[in-house]
């Protein structure tokens, strides 16, 4: 019931269902787009940077591998790598400013001076560096990477949000009635931040994509399978943009671009439906 | 300058010593702890990569000893890299053996600072200028097409949007060049000739980045403007009868000062998409050369250009606060911490 009511306004916001829309439609050809289209990415034919036909829907690279069978692969991997990574920098993120914002004083300081020193260094760079070393890196690695170094800004927006809602009334009484830390956290704290988490969720999704990717260009993506950053990483490795093989590095990009851009389109929706400030007329 | 801005500087000074320091220590660690022990892999490697010259092999093996400081204690170990590192001491090269690490590096830098600087510096000043246009024009449909469009945009990996403008303008249309700096065959130098190549060249890379890293700003600052808008000097300068255009201004103003602070946190994210845009350009610059670096598993380049890429981000968000420090007039009148 009270889901219902919070989620109402949302469906009736545009952006959130365009948004939504798109991303379903990506996240469907990413589960079963490999389950209906059964043909094997890593294939090697003897049709080799063949444009879009009948055979192959998206044509083929330069090892004759079917292009389309690759994209439903890649989103499928690319999806993973997002949501794992968010899912790891969400939960250091919560734990580091929940604990600063609860315990205070030396704790506090500490964490801040960590959150401080990692969100000054480039997470893209330490990713790249901690990658280097590694000889084989799966797909939950290059995620686990990811994931390590993005929590910083969200951990010091969850402490100033639960530090405003420490000082209001019911939190009081709830430490007066000699509530535990974690009671405390459970029932009086984390609803009044889960909107925003949700909305920092979907943002770490876009920057696991995104940082795989990147990544992957670079030559130190996932060693075994097939992501979105991957095949851009053949198509420059092939020269095909140089060689005009279109077919070949512009879906993999548009789908990077159509996947974080509907996360994003969600992200700012939400904001507007729960932000009052922003809130159209 | 007054004493309150050089004690905030002094501060924001000792904490990225601080930094750089951890930094220092994460590269100095690493290939200590991550699994399957690297650095035997590159003693082996290293006759498949160095020319097949057992002399110089041997001596950058015991370059490379001496330079992981193999055999001595750890901490000993530790000591010599940060103080090395902080010297600017990075070690020898083991791809391009017997070069020193720091005398590659140096010479790339300028290329990628003059491309990266302008475009960063473009893309925000138009952003901001677009974000808040849309901000005026709240709620009609040129607010609403710029955010669909910046929100699209910002989501483009300036690599990829470089790709598209190579494949669009270099191979389809066939008018700008797609790869480089330069024309093979042109001497770098202060000639004509040479700067109306270069500047043929920079177009597709720099234009790439502006246009993809522009819609992030344009939404932040739309917001921003909105914030502001809606607070109560706004409502008050409007109450007693103020021009929209100067509330406007006062607005804009205070607007970009956390665009400021943006800027000084998404540098590493916009160095690290500009990297990646000068290897599809095969732009010769340091994205390329630590590309050149992994792909030949060149360990001490990769640490080297790893300080020097920490050192600089460090460096320029230090300028970033120092140029906060002078427009912000809490800092300047020690109201904030």
């Amino acid at each position: 019931m009270m889901f219902a009511i919070m989620f109402r306004p949302l469906l009736r916001n545009r952006k959130f269902i365009v948004g939504l829309s798109i991303f379903t439609i990506f996240l469907v050809l990413g589960i079963f787009g490999p389950v209906f289209y059964r043909v094997d990415p890593t294939d090697m034919t003897w049709d080799y940077e063949h444009p879009p036909s009948a055979k192959h829907p998206l044509g083929t690279d330069t090892y004759g591998r079917d292009v389309l069978a690759q994209l439903f692969n890649g989103i499928r991997s690319s999806l993973y790598i997002g949501f794992l990574s968010a899912v790891i920098a969400i939960t250091i993120g919560s734990i580091i400013g929940t604990f600063s914002a609860v315990k205070r004083g030396i704790v506090d300081d500490l964490l801040m001076a960590v959150t401080n020193i990692v969100l000054t260094t480039p997470f893209i760079l330490i990713a790249i560096l901690i990658a280097s070393y590694m000889k084989v890196r799966s797909i939950e690695i290059v995620a686990l990477i990811l994931g390590l170094f993005q929590w910083p800004w969200f951990a010091r927006a969850i402490r100033a949000q639960l530090m405003s809602v420490m000082s209001r009334e019911y939190v009081y009484l709830s430490i007066l009635a000699g509530y535990s830390d974690l009671r405390l956290i459970l029932e009086d704290l984390i609803p009044t931040i889960a909107t925003y988490s949700f909305m920092s969720f979907v943002l770490f999704i876009n920057g696991g994509i995104i940082g795989e990717a990147s990544l992957s260009l670079i030559g130190l993506g996932p060693t075994q399978g097939i992501s979105l950053g991957i095949m851009l990483q053949w198509a420059v490795l092939m020269e095909a943009v140089r060689r005009g093989l279109w077919w070949w590095f512009v879906p993999p990009g548009v789908a990077i671009v159509a996947i974080t851009a509907s996360l994003l389109v969600i992200s700012t929706a939400m904001d507007e439906v729960f932000n009052p400030r922003l809130r159209e007329e | 300058m007054s004493l309150k801005v050089l004690k905030y500087l002094l501060r924001k000074l000792l904490f990225l010593l601080v930094t750089y320091i951890v930094a220092a220590t994460i590269v100095f660690i690493l290939p200590r702890v991550v699994p399957g022990n690297p650095l035997s892999e590159i003693l082996s490697n290293l006759s498949r990569v160095a020319q097949a010259n057992p002399e110089a092999i041997e001596a950058a093996e015991r370059e490379l000893m001496k330079q992981f400081g193999i055999g001595k204690p750890w901490y000993s170990q530790y000591v010599e890299f940060v103080t090395k590192a902080l010297r600017g001491d990075l070690g020898t090269s083991i791809s391009f053996y017997p070069r020193k690490v720091i005398n590659l590096i140096v010479p790339v830098i300028p290329w990628t600072m003059i491309l990266l600087l302008p475009a960063t510096l473009v893309a925000w000043v138009l952003g901001n200028l677009l974000g808040a246009f849309a901000a005026y024009k709240r709620n009609t449909w040129m607010d609403k097409g710029v955010l669909t469009v910046s929100l699209i945009i910002s989501q483009i990996p300036y690599y990829w949007l470089g790709m598209i403008f190579i494949f669009f303008f270099g191979v389809k249309l066939n008018i700008l060049p797609v790869q480089g700096a330069y024309s093979q065959g042109i001497i770098p130098g202060p000639s004509w000739s040479f700067l109306l190549d270069a500047f043929k060249h920079y177009i597709l890379p720099f234009s790439s980045i502006v246009v993809s890293a522009m819609g992030g700003w344009a939404i932040g600052m739309r917001l921003m403007v909105i914030y502001e808008l809606g607070s109560d000097y706004a409502a008050f300068s409007e109450y007693v009868g103020m021009k929209d255009k100067r509330i406007f201004s006062y607005v804009y103003r205070n607007s970009l000062l956390p665009q400021i602070t943006g800027l000084a946190l998404s540098l590493g994210s916009i160095l690290g998409g500009s990297l990646i845009t000068e290897i599809v350009f095969n732009y010769p610059g340091t994205g390329y050369l630590l590309f050149k670096a992994l792909t030949t598993l060149d360990y001490p380049l990769i640490q080297g250009i790893f300080v020097i890429l920490i050192a600089s981000i460090y460096t320029a968000n230090f300028i970033v606060d120092f140029l906060y420090a002078i427009i912000d007039p809490r800092i300047r009148l020690g109201q904030e911490e």
